[in-house]
């Protein structure tokens, strides 16, 4: 079974702005659960909420066709339900439960789920997706990889090792670099010198930058780049200037309180709400509730993990 | 049977492999058309032609991440790492991401990649050149490492590698590299991982070793014959997962255990084994384990016969234990 995003939204009724607007209520909805699940003490470990920043998903996995590859990182939600629309898989995952997505080892972060991956470790994953391109241009696959990268992750330097490999290979990678101004707690100016876009161009792909939250905007410029990646089989380098409103993880939020209400002008959802038919938010909002309800539901039946599954080789040895 | 040398071997492993499978290919620092600083994959660029035998920058995590995802989209990367000292930088690609995929995909997902890179002393190459990290690897869950001590068992362990579908490290001591000739089959065979060898049969005292060591291990049980004692040696060649059995069984023979290794003593894969034959056949002990391994230092240039467990280190170990 593969999952095709495009052909999933594409056949879905209705105009691309409710389409668009009914994914990010969904993500926004089963994060504002996971949030309320932990201070009611039902989670464990901790996550990274993508609030503020759902239009990046919609925009660009929309494009996607059935093989096409995403990798993903900590903050993974978004990505996932925009790739998937399988809220329970995760919730159930995010709950430890032995029928989540990779059985409940991985949580929050650590997910596959078909062509899906993401790790919490920052910028390992961009040589992987490159990797992955590469297998795909050598064997005549056709696919094209998008990889999500933070402000943040353009200190590692695996990341400019990556890029260098795609570009000097021509490997069809789509780079995406979600910029929401923090990285945990360290501001950008604090964490990253010179320019973004900068970084892919100085390796000989093109690169562009985008300051925007509004979904059907992003879902736009993210059809021509895919496509470009695709028929040119070059790497893209994308730079979104987006904002977090949530806290990084669970409790390390320092950010002034003036710049994040200065930001909540620009949360992606009601900002394509007001340009809805009337009422057609406040209907999608309750449906989404009402699939987090049921995710929420059918995860709790789930079981835990055995722990006959540890120690394999290594408990035999 | 032609006779060949452990680069021959293991290049004629690497040729034949990537004509049966095309889903082989080999990257890393000067493979091409150089064919790698020790020759080892000279002639394939030629063969195979630069989309199966890629030139990559000096990028160690660049080469072990991109290999990985490679295999996760339907290849079987062979990566090289030009010296195993230079595999830190790719130390997170390894740990992070190869080692733990079939575990975090809940076992969906393997990574059939072989990591190759030469290891050890033997070129009086100093401390970045001569390292043995076998004990970080093998302390990660996840992942196969190999060490085969001659040119046969190298073809033949380099093909089951190959042909696993996890990610397989696998050594190879440079000191042997060159310096063995034998009769290695032209055709394809396997030699199975996780499978030791009893290399010298003996009735006194075990010894157990591998790569380069074994050689060595060999002459102390000649010196050791000289003088009465009749050890018995075990060449690893998988040191994981570990042939336990294939220890235990030789301990309970002989009662004595004498463990030789290049790397450093500390938490070196010495101490596991003792510890294993310890949980396993303690009853059956009549000395107590020995090591006889590398010095907790860095690797030094000039002292490199020093720095080595060679014969004359490892003989008075093995007599001491087996007259305990």
């Amino acid at each position: 079974m593969s999952v095709d995003p495009r052909q999933r939204f594409d056949g879905q009724p209705g105009p691309v702005g409710e389409r668009l607007y009914a994914q990010m209520a969904l993500i926004r909805a089963f994060e504002e659960r996971l949030l309320l699940l932990f201070d009611q003490g039902e989670l464990f470990g901790t996550t990274h909420c993508y609030i503020g920043q759902e239009a990046d998903a919609v925009g660009i996995i929309n494009h996607l066709r059935a093989g096409d590859v995403v990798f993903s990182n900590h903050r993974c939600h978004g990505h996932f339900l925009a790739y998937s629309d399988r809220p329970e898989l995760l919730l159930a995952e995010v709950m430890g439960r032995d029928t989540g997505l990779v059985g409940g080892r991985g949580g929050s972060q650590h997910i596959c789920y078909e062509d899906f991956y993401s790790n919490g470790v920052q910028g390992g994953i961009v040589a992987n997706a490159v990797g992955a391109a590469m297998a795909e241009k050598l064997t005549g696959g056709g696919a094209v990889t998008v990889v999500f990268l933070g402000d943040g992750t353009l200190g590692e330097g695996i990341v400019y090792e990556s890029l260098n490999m795609a570009s000097l290979w021509g490997a069809p990678v789509l780079f995406v670099v979600e910029d929401n101004r923090w990285a945990q707690s360290t501001p950008v100016d604090k964490e990253l010198a010179g320019d973004m876009v900068a970084r892919g161009r100085a390796f000989g792909m093109s690169a562009s930058e985008i300051t925007s939250t509004d979904a059907v905007e992003l879902y736009e410029r993210f059809g021509a780049l895919v496509e470009q990646v695709r028929e040119t089989g070059r790497p893209h380098f994308e730079v979104i200037h987006t904002y977090r409103l949530c806290h990084h993880s669970k409790s390390d939020d320092r950010r002034p309180e003036e710049e994040v209400e200065r930001h909540r002008a620009d949360d992606p959802l009601p900002k394509l709400a007001a340009r809805l038919a009337p009422g057609r938010a406040e209907a999608l909002d309750r449906e989404a509730e009402a699939r987090v309800d049921e995710a929420l539901a059918w995860a709790r039946a789930q079981p835990f993990p055995e722990a006959s599954e540890l120690g394999g080789a290594r408990a035999k040895a | 049977m032609p006779e060949m040398n452990m680069v021959q071997a293991i290049n004629d492993a690497l040729a034949s492999e990537m004509r049966r499978d095309d889903r082989v290919v080999v990257l890393g620092e000067d493979v091409g058309k150089v064919g790698g600083v020790f020759r080892v994959t000279a002639g394939l660029y030629d063969e195979f032609g630069e989309d199966r035998v890629l030139d990559t920058p000096l990028a160690e995590g660049g080469i072990i991440g991109t290999a990985i995802g490679m295999a996760l989209y339907g290849m079987r990367p062979v990566p090289e790492i030009q010296f195993a000292d230079f595999i830190f930088p790719a130390f997170d690609q390894i740990v992070s991401e190869a080692a733990k995929m079939r575990w975090r995909s809940g076992g969906e997902y393997s990574c059939p990649m072989v990591i190759r890179t030469p290891v050890g002393g033997g070129i009086r190459g100093g401390l970045y050149h001569s390292q043995s990290p076998e004990a970080l690897f093998i302390h990660t869950a996840g992942l196969k490492v190999v060490c085969p001590s001659n040119p046969y068992d190298a073809k033949g362990l380099l093909l089951a590698s190959i042909r696993d579908e996890d990610p397989v490290l696998f050594l190879e001591p440079k000191r042997v590299y060159r310096a063995v000739k034998m009769d290695v089959p032209e055709g394809d065979y396997e030699v199975p991982l996780g499978k030791a060898k009893v290399v010298r049969e003996g009735s006194d005292v075990t010894i157990v070793s591998w790569g380069a060591m074994v050689y060595e291990a060999l002459a102390a049980a000649d010196t050791a014959a000289a003088e009465g004692v009749d050890a018995e040696l075990i060449d690893l060649r998988t040191l994981w997962p570990l042939d336990v059995d294939t220890i235990v069984e030789s301990v309970k023979k002989t009662g004595r255990l004498v463990v030789v290794h290049e790397a450093p003593k500390a938490c070196g894969f010495g101490a596991e084994v003792v510890q294993l034959v310890n949980e396993k056949a303690f009853l059956h002990l009549e000395a107590p384990p020995a090591r006889v391994t590398g010095w907790d230092t860095p690797f030094p240039y000039s002292m490199e016969n020093e720095y080595l467990p060679l014969a004359h280190r490892i003989a008075p170990t093995v007599l001491e234990t087996a007259r305990f």
